[in-house]
């Protein structure tokens, strides 16, 4: 089937209601990405996302919108408290993947000759892959605990600093957690996974501050050029993807008890009022939470592992948290619609939360310049820290891209890494890379992702999020 | 094509394969042995151990999804690897025995998250049962 776009301005496409569908689409993109964009079925599923009860102003799609199931990836939807649904597809299994960047003063220059070292001692300190699980062995009580206090479970546990919780979305901790309703089946998936990265598109990073594009907002996030960066993307391993496995059977049950049709099962939802949708949210705040605090132990992990190659101490080392931000959630908000002030339940499936400047919820050291939005490139290119702004909280309830989005299927990417040197290559680009499997370095090379600086300019043309600075990758972990 | 099998899919983000198999319960097994596959990059497994499975789904597309839910459960946290299985199918539950290899995390290698219903497709035609599930990863 083929989705009309109708064009709005250089960066935004309409996609018009049709049959079903209760609201527009609007997408946003150049005329050339949205070409590529035409040839998957994500416009297909920014429609069917538009035909749930309750969606408020657009289904929304982000300029790294590519095929998902159910709710595309990049994808945004913000749902009216009383006649909206929730829909967990509209989070997907990987509840809170996200981002965590850290910055400090030492010059990259002065540390070259040490970067493979550096390399291999993130590699070992940060579990990673399939074949090496959590260094920490938690009771069930404990894991209660994770899941109900997120980051500041791990910092109690001493991994981290209390001042890295001022630096997180949510503080770390997203409210409203209840561990009595999380299944054993999630329970026994997640608890021996707490501080591991997982496989796939996760990594670990260690990076270059390369450019500076926002000089304020850049002294503001603790970005200096030249600089080491390390950057975390993982999310709530196992734990997360059965909540989101349980909430899914008992939501297409619920779907059709509630008469709402569906044009994708994957999109199966409830009322936002009913037992379902309320039990959701209180097990998916659990794989928050967990989330929060899987990346916090891995940032003690890699703090420690980083600070003794280098023969200092961590507070030498000084690598502070940046931001940590959550790329599938849904979350309670509140958003001015049509000068009305209205909660929402704003569902987010590869789109980050880019809150603008004044809003009380940006940490008060960014609450003048917006919140940090953390965008990552593929492993030989770059990635990009952005500002929120406040367009965004008129046009997209806040939300911006999460990344580079792929182009090649793992398939495809696999062939054309075939017999290709992968790991030299990447070292003649200045990237030392460290991996679990081959096979995931050959599926996730740069060429199977498309270029995440079209994905930021976007963002920044259309005003949505602004470009704060630009990072290159120099050594990179993977599963 | 050949009574029963499986092929993988072309999808950008994720994971897709295609089944057929003449009837609904080898069209399950060759589910299973397709994310078993997945998993270990098609490593020779040895069925040596046996485990009871039973579930209850909404319909038979629902079973397909919560069977092959059960298959990557097993594997993920005890390295269960199905090889095959006796199912017998009513309605739209499921009961038999799974055959595979106990214990063999080490052959795992690669993860899948989950086994999604987006364009979950099962069919019955002429020639057999035939059905397309996306697995996230």
């Amino acid at each position: 089937m083929s989705t009309q776009f109708q064009r709005i301005d250089d960066f935004r496409w309409r996609i018009p209601r049709e049959g079903g569908m209760r609201v527009p689409g609007l997408v946003y993109a150049t005329a050339s990405m949205i070409e590529d964009i035409r040839r998957d079925k994500s416009p297909q599923q920014v429609a069917n996302v538009a035909h749930l009860p309750g969606i408020v102003g657009h289904s929304l799609a982000m300029p790294d919108v590519h095929w998902g199931y159910g709710f595309p990836i990049g994808g945004v939807a913000a749902f009216d408290e009383e006649q909206g649904v929730l829909s967990p597809g509209g989070v997907g299994y990987d509840i809170n993947c996200g981002v965590r960047l850290l910055s400090c003063d030492l010059p990259v220059d002065e540390l070259r000759p040490r970067l493979e070292a550096l390399s291999v001692a993130l590699y070992r300190a940060v579990p990673c892959g399939l074949g090496r699980g959590s260094r920490l062995s938690l009771s069930e009580r404990e894991l209660d605990r994770v899941m109900e206090q997120g980051a500041a479970w791990a910092v109690d546990r001493g991994h981290g600093e209390p001042d890295d919780l001022r630096r997180i979305e949510e503080g770390g901790r997203l409210v409203g957690a209840d561990p009595g309703r999380v299944s054993t089946r999630a329970r026994t998936r997640g608890r021996p996974q707490l501080g591991s990265l997982g496989s796939g598109n996760h990594f670990c990073e260690l990076g270059q501050v390369a450019e500076i594009y926002d000089e304020a907002a850049a002294a503001a996030f603790g970005l200096r050029a030249g600089t080491l960066t390390l950057m975390i993307h993982s999310g709530s391993r196992g734990l997360g993807h059965q909540i989101c496995e349980d909430a899914l059977r008992r939501m297409l049950e619920a779907s059709a008890r509630y008469g709402i049709a569906l044009p994708d099962r994957q999109l199966c939802a409830a009322p936002l009022r009913s037992p379902e949708a309320i039990d959701y949210l209180a097990s998916m705040a659990c794989a928050v939470n967990f989330a929060f605090a899987n990346r916090q132990v891995m940032t003690a992990f890699a703090r420690e592992a980083l600070a003794q190659e280098l023969g200092m101490s961590e507070a030498e080392l000084g690598l502070r948290v940046v931001y940590d931000v959550c790329h599938n959630i849904a979350k309670w908000e509140e958003h001015e619609v049509e000068g009305e002030r209205r909660r929402l339940c704003v569902h987010r499936k590869g789109a980050t939360r880019a809150f603008g400047p004044g809003h009380p919820q940006v940490p008060e050291p960014y609450r003048e310049v917006g919140q940090p939005v953390l965008v990552p490139g593929d492993m030989g290119r770059y990635s990009y820290v952005l500002a929120g702004t406040e367009r965004a909280m008129k046009e997209t309830f806040g939300s911006s891209c999460h990344g580079a989005g792929r182009r090649l299927s793992r398939a495809k990417a696999k062939r054309v890494a075939q017999g290709r040197p992968l790991f030299r290559e990447l070292r003649e680009r200045g990237v030392f890379v460290q991996a679990d499997s081959k096979r995931t370095v050959a599926e996730e090379i740069p060429e199977a992702y498309k270029d995440v600086a079209e994905v930021v300019d976007v963002m920044d043309a259309a005003g949505i999020a602004r470009k704060v600075a630009k990072l290159v990758p120099l050594a990179v972990v993977k599963g | 094509m050949s009574g029963r099998g499986h092929r993988p899919l072309e999808h950008t983000a994720d994971l897709a394969v295609e089944l057929w198999a003449p009837d609904e319960a080898s069209l399950l097994v060759e589910g299973a042995r397709a994310l078993v596959e997945l998993l270990t990059d098609g490593a020779e497994l040895h069925g040596s151990a046996e485990r009871p499975v039973e579930l209850e789904a909404l319909d038979p597309e629902d079973r397909l999804v919560r069977w092959l839910g059960e298959v990557l459960f097993l594997a993920s946290t005890e390295g269960f690897l199905v090889t095959d299985a006796a199912l017998e199918l009513a309605g739209s539950s499921l009961r038999g025995t799974m055959r595979g290899e106990p214990g063999a995390t080490a052959r795992l290698r690669s993860e899948i998250k989950a086994v999604t219903y987006h364009d979950l497709q099962l069919t019955r035609g002429p020639e057999g049962y035939r059905a397309r599930v996306v697995f996230d990863v």
